[in-house]
């Protein structure tokens, strides 16, 4: 009877321990999977999405896709023109700096603004982020594969 | 930047995104599911021997029907080949193992049900759950491919959902003094299951389409500074409903799981600690005001400050679940174990729904416990990956919304079994038994396992109708 209960224990703790197991099998099988995440090529493709424009320039619903330096602003000389009356000739240049996209006001008279905040500078914009000038109020997203 | 890279996006056509069929193999899932099977033979080998005294599965037909089914869903997916999360349906499968064997244990008569004819004791019955549970989660695993049924609909499964619950409120049946079951000729379930699944859809839905106008501060209100009044409504509304199904349902858990869940989507959604505070003030408020006003919630937390005042009347299950817990200790007295019933009653009253952690706690000792929440966490885990990896918000905050209503619900009734909490009458999910928990939380699986692939439809474009040029007046101004 003493060797039953001793099997039986055994058999107890080997659940237990099968459970964990499991555990470590799936614990291991995330960390690869982030590891596998952090390794992924920085994601450097951008595209500005157009959500309201009053004047019409550029149109809303309109995608732009970005380079590395995209500077905005009325001047025609910019990537992306922006013909709004609230906007400066040279307003804000939007840049990939390392492992992020940056906005940077060149010293616009009313200013750019990231989900409503006053960019003071330079400041981080992350996918899903909305950059305002002028009127004209655009999206940051990954850009499509 | 040349004139060309301006251009509008459209999105790839549909053969092109599905293109043909092609098995694909999952050998991550595969080996996952063999360890499950292998642990559970060895949980009904534990369980066969201790009930029975000699070695032999304990009712192997049922545990080999459910490990059967578990790898015919793997080959389903595998057959379909979409590339979708492989952890996940293995973590749930060992927590409904877990169930299944628990559910064996337990007195049979404690549940019967007779379908056709045929009466099936507490365990069949769960095991029936269980298959079209694991069905339901396959079958959206492989079919959901556009989430635009959810996302264009929002309001639509608002409306369905309080609809779900103003049916119970006039139509429902009492149950332990709870108005939580509703009753539709043979059918009966509680709709509370289904809507925080809605619930989760619909904020969602609401968050990502609303987060700009959240995020911009407008309005202060001394030190805090909050979001456009006119967008606080519907956490407005939400804490109303929450407190309403408290007061009209006495149902103080899917208050807390839905209150709980609405307040860490909404922080998702808007990264500001400020709204969280508030949800957290007005709660506490609510709470305090209910406590004052309806006596099943002040005793409720007499209970939970010391069930030992009257530990046979009203502090009698969870003294009992305290003590199955102590009883457990390090390792647990082993599965089947257990105390049998006292004088013809169970130990811990309605131990299959409310209490079944309390159980495996008496039965596999804190290490079990521990190994329990463990795998709660890594559902939760699957979300937040999901969730981060996903095309845009509304993919975002629905795996994540999903995730966190599993987690929720877990910490809830796992701290009211181990008294950290006032208990309050929510299921543990994938363990506990019922039908309206088990459907609901593989819908939960089955929408995440949608949503992990991310070869499907593309996100629709941002609306450039009317919401667009009233929000962007409102904020030029």
């Amino acid at each position: 009877m003493d060797g039953f209960l001793l099997v039986l224990w055994a058999v107890r703790l080997l659940f237990l321990g099968l459970i964990y197991l499991f555990l470590a099998r799936v614990i291991r099988a995330l960390l690869r999977d982030l590891r596998a995440a952090a390794r992924e090529p920085i994601e450097r493709s951008g595209r500005l999405i157009i959500l309201e424009s009053p004047s019409g320039e550029p149109p809303a619903g309109q995608s732009f896709g970005l380079d590395v330096i995209t500077p905005l602003g009325r001047d025609v000389n910019n990537a992306i023109v922006i013909d709004d009356e609230f906007a400066s000739a040279d307003h804000a240049v939007l840049t990939f700096r390392g492992r992020s996209w940056y906005i940077e006001d060149l010293g616009s008279t009313n200013g750019s603004y990231v989900n409503g905040r006053r960019v003071e500078g330079v400041a981080p914009m992350g996918f899903g982020d909305e950059l305002q000038i002028g009127q004209v109020r655009m999206r940051l997203e990954r850009a499509m594969p | 930047m040349t004139a060309g890279a301006t251009r509008s996006v459209r999105a790839p056509s549909q053969a092109r995104m599905l293109g043909p069929i092609r098995p694909r193999p999952r050998w991550l899932e595969f080996r996952l599911l063999g360890l499950v099977a292998i642990a559970l033979l060895a949980g009904s080998l534990s369980l066969g021997a201790t009930v029975t005294g000699r070695f032999g599965l304990f009712d192997a037909q049922a545990l080999l029907i459910y490990i059967a089914a578990l790898f015919g869903a793997h080959a389903a997916q595998v057959l379909a080949g979409r590339r979708t999360d492989q952890i996940l349906l293995p973590t749930v499968a060992l927590l409904g193992g877990i169930s299944l064997l628990l559910m064996q244990r337990l007195p049979q008569d404690l549940v019967t049900q007779t379908f056709f004819g045929a009466t099936f004791g507490l365990a069949q019955v769960q095991l029936i759950w269980l298959l079209i549970g694991l069905t339901i989660a396959t079958t959206l695993g492989i079919v959901v491919r556009s989430d635009r049924w959810l996302r264009r609909y929002k309001y639509t499964w608002a409306a369905v959902g309080v609809g779900l619950l103003l049916l119970t409120f006039v139509f429902g049946t009492e149950v332990n003094g709870q108005r939580l079951t509703l009753q539709l000729g043979p059918l009966s379930g509680q709709p509370t299951e289904l809507l925080k699944v809605i619930l989760v859809v619909f904020l969602a839905g609401y968050l990502s389409e609303n987060r700009a106008l959240l995020v911009e501060q407008d309005t202060r209100l001394g030190p805090l500074r909050l979001p456009p009044l006119p967008y606080l409504a519907p956490m407005v509304a939400m804490w109303a409903i929450a407190l309403g199904i408290v007061v009209i349902q006495r149902d103080l858990g899917a208050a807390l799981l839905f209150f709980g869940v609405f307040l860490a989507l909404l922080y998702v959604a808007t990264g500001r600690v400020s709204l969280v505070i508030i949800g957290f003030v007005l709660f506490f408020i609510g709470s305090a005001v209910m406590a004052v006003l309806f006596d099943h919630i002040r005793t409720r937390i007499d209970i939970w400050l010391d069930p030992f005042a009257d530990p046979l009347g009203a502090g009698f299950q969870v003294v009992q679940a305290l003590h199955a817990f102590a009883r457990g200790g390090l390792l647990g007295v082993g599965l089947g174990a257990g105390l049998p019933e006292i004088a013809g009653n169970l130990p811990i009253p309605e131990v299959h729904t409310d209490f079944p952690l309390a159980a495996l706690g008496e039965e596999l000792g804190i290490v079990g416990v521990v190994a329990i929440l463990g795998l709660y966490l890594v559902v939760i885990e699957r979300g937040m990956r999901i969730g981060a990896a996903a095309a845009d918000d509304f993919r975002s905050l629905l795996a994540v919304g999903l995730a966190l209503v599993i987690g929720v619900q877990a910490f809830i009734i796992a701290a009211g079994n181990l008294k950290v909490l006032p208990l309050t009458g929510v299921t543990l999910p994938y363990i506990s038994y019922g039908g309206s928990s088990i459907l609901a939380n593989s819908l939960v699986v089955g929408l995440l396992l949608a949503l992990s692939d991310k070869g499907v439809e593309p996100p629709p474009l941002p609306r450039t109708g009317s919401r667009w040029r009233r929000a962007g007046r409102r904020a030029a101004t």
